[in-house]
This record gives C-alpha cells, structure tokens and sequence, in this order.
C-alpha cells in the first residue's frame, strides 16, 4: 500500500496483494456514569509525547478514537501491534481517568449531547447531516485489504459482498443504544443506513468504468471524495485497499485481529479460485445483511449461487473448513480458532453484552465491563 | 373587633417556613432572569436574590428568621456534600499520583499566598490563618451546580471536582488542627490539641464508611423505585448530618465521605444516577439564597482592598499550584490553567460550618468575617463566571456546545 503519489485521487495505487491493515473506532467515556465523554484531545496529546506501536487519531466526536495499525501480512504481527496500541492507549486512559472499550454503539447515550470534534471537515457533516451526525456516533471496525490493481479491487469487492453477513454476525457488540435492548445484535448498523451514500457499491468491475461512475456522482455534486461514500465495502485507491467497514468495533482486539485474517483468507481464496461474479450476488444481499444484524449468528443466510439456504454460524463453520487448504492455514490457524469457538457456542460480543447486563442489571456497569474486556480481563 | 374574629390579623405573622418559601420564589425567578436575560449561571440570581431579603439590605429576613432556617442550611449543604462525594473517584490518585501532588501544592500555596498577604495588611495571625484554611477550599455547591447545568463533562471538569473535594477535606481538617491550636493557647492544653484533629479526621471517615456500609444494601433494594430510593437516601443524608453534629464531628467531611464511600462500594455501579431530583433542587437554591443573606454586606464594602487581595492571593495560589504539575499529571498547561480558574468558586456556604465552631471566639469570628465577607462578595458573583468560562472553553459542555 503506496501512499498517494500523484496528484489524481482516484488513481489506484499498487499495493501489495492481501496485506492488511486494521482501523478500530473506540469509545471513550467517564468513570464516574460511565457515559460518553470528551477527551479525545486529551488523550490524543497525552499518548503522542512518547513513540508508540500503530497510529492514533481524532474522530468525528471528542468522544470516539481511532486507532490504526500498519500494513501487515502475518497474523501474530497484526495481534502484537494492536495488543502494543491498545496497551498504550489504556495506560494513558488511566492516567485521565477515562474508560475505553469496543462495541458498535454507547448503550446509554442520548444522540443530543454529544459534541463534535473540533475539525473544519467534522463541522462541515456535522451541518449537513444534522441529527444523523450525532446519531451516528456510532464505532467500526474498518479492514484494508491490498490488492494489486483497481479491477482486482472492484472483483474483490463484489465476490467479498456474499460474506458481509458474516463479518456483521462476527462482530456484532450493539445490541443496546440509547437505553434499551434493540433485539438487534448490531443496531449500529442500522444508524449507517440512514445515510444517503450507504449500502452497497454499483456493480461495475472494471476501474476505469468505476473512475467514470465516480466522476458522473461528482458532476451532479452528490459527492465531493471517495470519503463520502458510507459503502459497505468501499475501494480505497489511495491505499490500494478495499475497505470492509461493516463490522462493530469488538470487544477484544483478538477478535479484531481475527476477523481481519478471516477477510485475508477469503480474499486469498477468491482470488486463488476466481469464482464468477454477477449482479446475482446481491439479490439477497439486503435480506441476509438484515438477518445478520438482527438475529446474529442465529440468523439465516441465502446463498445467491447455491439458491440453499443454512444459519450464519453454519455457513461460517463450513467457510473456515474450505480455507483449511489455505497455504497460510497454519499461520492463521490461532485467528480462525477464536472464530470456531464464536460459533461453537461461545457467541458474538452481543451475546456476551446480553448475558454480562444480567450480573449488574445496569447499563453503566455493563460499559464498564466492557472496557475491562477491552483491557483483557474479562 | 371580636365580631369580626374571622377576618385575618393585621399585620400579618409570617413564620419562617413561610419566609424560606418567599426566598425560594425570588430566587428562583431571580435564577430565571439572571439566566435568560444576561445569560449568567443562575446561582448568580439565587444569590442575589438571598442578599437582596438579607439583614444588610431590605431586612425582609431578620437574624431570627436567618437563624430558625439554619437546619435548612444544614440539610442542604448535607445534600450537596454527599452528592458531591459520589462525583469522587478517589481511584483516580491511585492511578495518577501526580492529582495528589496537585492538590496538596495548590492548596498549601493558597493556604500560603492567602496568609501572607492578610499578614500584610496587618491582619491579627490567627484570623490571617483561619481565613487562609477557608480560602483552601473551592465551592462544592458551587461547581457541582455549575457542572450539571452545564452538562460538562471532560479533564478540566473532572479535575476541577477532584480537587474541589480535596481541597475541602484539607480546608475541614486545617480548620480543625487550628481551632485545637486555638483551644491550646486559651488552655493550654496540649493533650487537646493532637487528638482534636485525629478525632475529627478519624471519627468522620468512620461515620461516613458505616453510613454508606449501612446505605448500600438499603439502597440497592429500592433499586427499581427510583423516587423512593431517592428520599430513602434523602433521610439517610439527614441522619448522617444529626449524628454528625451529636458527635461534634466535621458534617462536611461526613458527608463527603459518605457520598464518596457509597460510590467505593458500588461495585456495579447501581447508584451512578442517584440524585435527590426536585428535592435537591429546592434545598440547593435555598442553600445559595439563605448563606448570601446572612452575608453582611456593610462589611464588605469597608474591607474591599483586603477582599480582592484575598482573592488575588488565593488564585496566584492555585494558578502556580495546578498549572506547575499539570504536564506531570498528564494534561496541557493550557487546560491545567482552566483547572485553576475552574477552583475559584467560593461561596458563603463555607461559613455555614465554619461560623458555628469559630462562634466559641467572637473576637476571632469577627475578625474572620470582616476579612472573608468582602472575599465572598467577589467570588460568589466572579466565581460562577469564572468556573464556567473554563468549562465552556475546555469544550466539555454539551449544553452549550
């Protein structure tokens, strides 16, 4: 992955085929109601006066970080920099006082109070999209994935879109928001559909009709860069990534690590095999993405080639069996491990949420278990 | 006359439940104003309002009236202590050393600036050195008041009520160790003056540790009812300020204490949204109103020089205090000099504990008072601007952003 060299946003930059790189959105909050609270600056000024493992940054609220890691290949690498980051970020948090924790959304946090970051770029959202700039004060897990070129780009993205009800039910950690259990197991997703510019990329697989697509969005001012676009799988010529953004931030980095590695995998294989892709791919697409939010790994899953249809842990299981044959199988093996015991029973972060609110029966207890889980214990 | 034994009497007998009511609806109103018509913090009107019903100016409320509404004084500042307590995440010293460092520089410095100075302007050392333990504390009231109307949330805030409670238990115990000081040169006695102290210190945090060991299992039952558990811990408060004061204990440092216990103890966090709602409210505005009326203003007006003296040393204090150890505890210097500007609330709720055990010396009461009173003018009306001035432009308020 290439930084931008040229002065064309939408040239493709060559990056090296199915490396990594991993950004997690955290939440940040007070200890004292366990709500939502400013300090992004704070802690952002307080982490940078020492050289640290990964990439920290401001986002849209003063309440939310991201943390981002460097281009990697290898599972234990990935691991051990978000380990180091994470380890970094919560030492300084304690010096402020201040919780940290995955989970796609604040449980309790009423969408009026939050305050967005002072940055020229968030004002701008924050006018334009009015409540929904608040509202979507909400925390994902984004995965890069390298590819070579732009048409692999665009092929990768479609074939990956059968998969997206898997990375949902994985990741899934906001079953609460604003107070109540939403029977979802990712309610954060919801908040990303009201946007204009969400959902899926238009089928075209080739870069230069992508380019031309892009420009015709542009001449009508719908959008301004590649950044406006809410996708769930969304290229990054920049980066010379696709960027599948529809997972919760988890609870654990094991599990963040995890999931980048599985979309590693199934990048490897796709890319192996080159199965044929149609538009077919979506025809249930947003049936199986509402399942996945809603019901979790219980839910139920349509296969667009097979016309079969089995529950997502199932079709899961059976995905990590064929990828056994991967030449990097052995490397990943601890990654897909923690996603076997998921759907062997041990569930999603919403699942353990749901069972963890039983202990306190209280909502600022269970964020503040939350940020212990985020710390490793728990 | 006696034919018309059903008319009412002439002039009209007010008691002083009666009064308290007519200085709650002025001051509430005087809050409203103050808030949308200048937009000022509206304990700036309560206050007004209270000094505006005070002895020094129309008098409507005599010492009498001022002094039978004493247990509502009490109460109140009972109510806020603890409240204020449950703020406190002692922890936080665990895991940041350096707040502790913070708070001890800061208020030695203000404790330091403030003797000094009052030393200068020939004021006797024992009232210069009550005046500068009183001048240690921040406002509780004050700052809590400020925080939830503001909704701020953030390091200075934080920070800012971490120290304010701090400040207020070393203000109570130098007080302490001072009033035995006192006794010892009267007396004497220097048996007195050691286990005055200790017994003070000790005997609160004991009280305050069983009150909350004793609240916690109570409290956690009435967990769903959420009103009842708020008058339940209403009436725990009002029996912990009685034994407090049966026990010639600190009631402030109880109830610190008290409040901050009970959130130690709450280990699933079950009572982080505990508050006394309305209730609180009407005992709050009371509380603002009824210290500022008992203020005597002709006071104020002789010692101005010595008053903003006062306060200027105070702040020095502070500022050098907070803002020398802020990068070492983690914050830039920037937010640590609204930290500083965030501690300067004073109020005249502070005199409410500290007139009564000062009372057994007149001349040094009123030495205190004629040195204090000018102080307390400035910084009811500076302090609230001040404090909110540093939230707001830390951006950690979220009513105003």
């Amino acid at each position: 992955m290439s930084a931008l060299e040229s002065g064309d946003p939408l040239r493709f930059s060559e990056s090296r085929a199915l490396t990594l790189g991993v950004e997690l959105e955290l939440q940040l909050f007070n200890t004292r109601d366990c709500d939502l609270t400013p300090v992004a600056s704070d802690l952002i000024d307080l982490i940078e006066r020492q050289p640290h493992a990964g990439d920290v940054k401001p986002e849209i609220t003063q309440s939310m970080l991201e943390i981002s890691t460097g281009i990697h290949d290898r599972h234990d690498a990935l691991l051990a920099e978000l380990q180091s980051v994470r380890n970094t970020v919560v030492a300084a948090a304690d010096r402020l006082n201040v919780l940290v924790s995955g989970g796609g959304a604040h449980p309790f946090q009423h969408w009026s109070e939050r305050r967005i970051f002072d940055k020229p770029r968030f004002h701008q959202v924050s006018a334009l999209y009015g409540y929904l700039a608040k509202q979507f004060t909400v925390f994902g897990q984004h995965i890069h994935v390298g590819c070579a070129n732009g048409d692999d780009a665009l092929y990768l993205l479609h074939a990956m879109s059968r998969y997206v009800p898997h990375f949902i039910a994985l990741a899934a950690s906001s079953p609460y928001l604003q107070g109540v259990d939403t029977a979802f197991d990712s309610s954060r997703y919801n908040a990303i559909l009201a946007f204009p510019l969400s959902g899926r990329a238009p089928f075209v697989l080739r870069w230069d009709e992508f380019r031309t697509y892009f420009e015709r969005l542009r001449a009508l001012g719908v959008v301004e860069s590649i950044k406006d676009l809410y996708w769930d799988i969304r290229p990054k010529p920049e980066f010379g990534t696709i960027e599948i953004r529809v997972c919760d931030t988890p609870l654990r980095v094991e599990t963040a690590a995890a999931l980048a590695i599985y979309a590693q995998a199934l990048a490897r294989r796709i890319l192996a095999e080159r199965p044929p892709v149609t538009e077919d791919v979506y025809l249930p697409y947003g049936y199986n993405r509402f399942h996945a939010c809603r019901f979790g790994l219980d839910g139920e899953l349509i296969d667009p080639m097979t016309r079969t249809r089995r529950p997502i842990a199932e079709d899961i299981g059976a995905t990590l069996d064929t990828l056994g044959a991967d030449p990097l199988a052995p490397e990943s093996e601890p990654a897909f491990a923690v996603l076997r015991r998921m759907i062997g029973g041990a569930g999603n972060d919403a699942y353990w949420m749901r069972s963890t609110y039983q202990i306190g029966r209280s909502l600022p207890d269970l964020v503040f278990r939350q940020a212990e889980r985020w710390r490793g214990r728990g | 006359m006696d034919t018309l034994f059903f008319l009412p009497s002439w002039p009209p007998h007010v008691g002083s439940l009666t009064m308290a009511a007519l200085v709650l609806l002025a001051a509430l109103v005087a809050g409203e104003i103050v808030q949308r018509v200048f937009k000022l913090p509206r304990l700036i009107g309560w206050v007004i309002a209270g000094a505006f019903y005070g002895p020094s100016a129309t008098g409507l409320l005599d010492a009498e009236a001022l002094h039978d509404l004493q247990f509502i004084m009490h109460v109140a500042a009972g109510l806020v202590l603890f409240e204020f307590g449950q703020r406190i995440d002692l922890g936080w010293l665990r895991r940041n050393p350096w707040l502790a460092g913070t708070s001890v520089l800061e208020a030695t410095l203000a404790f330091v600036a403030v003797f000094l100075i009052l030393l200068l302007l020939r004021v006797s050392p024992p009232v210069a050195a009550f005046a500068a333990a009183i001048a240690m504390a921040t406002s509780p009231a004050t700052v809590m008041t400020l925080a939830r109307d503001l909704r701020a949330s953030g390091q200075v805030t934080q920070r800012v009520e971490l120290l304010t409670a701090l400040d207020c238990a070393y203000a109570f115990i130098t007080i302490g160790v001072l009033l035995a000081w006192f006794h010892a040169e009267y007396h004497g006695d220097w048996v007195v003056m050691a286990a005055h102290p200790l017994y003070l210190i000790f005997g609160s945090s004991m009280l305050a540790i069983l009150a909350a060991t004793i609240a916690r299992p109570l409290l956690m039952r009435l967990d769903a009812y959420g009103d009842v558990q708020r008058v339940c811990a209403f009436a725990l408060v009002l029996v912990a300020v009685a034994l407090g004061e049966w026990l010639n204990l600190s009631s402030a440092l109880v109830l610190l204490g008290f409040g901050a216990s009970l959130r130690a103890l709450d280990d699933r966090r079950r009572f982080v949204s505990l508050d006394f709602g309305p209730l609180g409210q009407i005992f709050l505005v009371l509380l603002f109103a009824l210290s500022a009326a008992a203020l005597d203003l002709s006071i104020a007006l002789a010692g101005a020089i010595t008053g903003i003296a006062l306060v200027a040393a105070r702040y020095a204090g502070k500022y050098v205090g907070v803002v020398l150890t802020s990068r070492v505890s983690g914050l830039s210097t920037r937010k640590g000099s609204l930290v500083a500007l965030g501690l300067m609330p004073m109020s005249a709720v502070a005199l409410v504990f500290v007139h009564e055990t000062v009372t057994v010396f007149p001349e040094l009461a009123r030495g205190l008072l004629s040195v204090l009173v000018p102080a307390l003018v400035v910084l009811e009306m500076a302090g609230p601007l001040l404090a909110r001035f540093a939230f707001v432009r830390a951006g950690e308020s979220a009513a105003l952003a």
